[in-house]
């Protein structure tokens, strides 16, 4: 049972890409939250939430990804994410995590479409 | 955890903790691929497992040690039906729709997702009181949606 993150930041053109190792649940809040403090604090405008291949994320989690869209809207920033499933996917989309932040099939795409 | 199996039936008790409804969804997805359900669907009988069994165990067991959770599983033809059954007293009230506008703009609480998804995946969902005491969750899958 996994009840932490790690995250790792990482600036590629202009975009800070959070990778997001660990499952995403409402244990996650206290990582999630560090991160994103951190990026802004460097004045990133485009963020990309780079999550693990086969994480779990469920309601807890999905909570805790909309508050930081709710922030990354509040400071003008751009959000996208990758690493998604195509389960999580749609269940992004049923939700609408997808009108506040796109979803890239891979970081390269996700940087060349950030900065197109 | 105890793990009975007859008759396409399977039961497990999980304790009440956090993190122990991987567990449901582990046995769910071996049971599903039993009978041949394709992965999409697997994918979604996780998660309404999980989305259930985290709220019997945050809302019906109100975080409660010692109380337990039961996640029975039974197939019939190209239908999987869920029970997950706590010791609450059910819902008092179903909370609203999450709105993703409202709560990024904060006029809407964060809550309600785990319902939502259960309502959206499954083919029928049903609340139901435990023949005894307790609550119970029962949903119904398909093998195609």
């Amino acid at each position: 049972m996994q009840n932490k993150n790690e995250i790792t930041l990482e600036t590629l053109e202009s975009v800070l890409v959070m990778n997001i190792q660990g499952d995403i649940t409402s244990f996650s809040e206290p990582y999630l939250n560090a991160a994103y403090q951190q990026a802004t604090e460097q004045g990133s405008e485009k963020l990309l939430l780079n999550v693990e291949e086969g994480a779990y994320i469920n309601s807890g989690g999905i909570a805790v990804l909309i508050q930081i869209l709710a922030k990354t809207k509040k400071n003008n920033q751009i959000i996208g994410i990758t690493g998604l499933s195509d389960h999580f996917k749609k269940i992004f989309n049923m939700v609408g995590i997808t009108k506040f932040a796109r979803i890239h099939d891979s970081v390269a795409a996700a940087v060349s479409t950030m900065n197109g | 955890m105890s793990q009975n199996q007859t008759d396409s039936n399977v039961t497990i008790t999980l304790a009440n903790q956090i993190g122990y409804e991987r567990i449901a969804m582990a046995c769910s997805a071996s049971f599903a691929e039993m009978f041949d359900f394709p992965k999409d669907r697997i994918e979604d009988l996780k998660t309404v497992v999980a989305e259930a069994a985290i709220n019997a165990m945050q809302h019906g067991n109100k975080g409660r040690e010692h109380a337990k959770v039961v996640v029975s599983l039974s197939c019939q033809t190209d239908t999987i039906t869920v029970r997950i059954a706590d010791e609450g007293n059910g819902l008092k009230g179903k909370p609203p729709r999450p709105d993703i506008d409202k709560i990024i703009d904060e006029e809407q609480a964060i809550c309600g997702f785990g319902l939502f998804l259960i309502e959206q995946l499954a083919d029928r969902v049903a609340f139901k009181e435990a023949a005894g005491k307790g609550h119970v969750v029962e949903m119904a899958l398909k093998m195609k949606a």
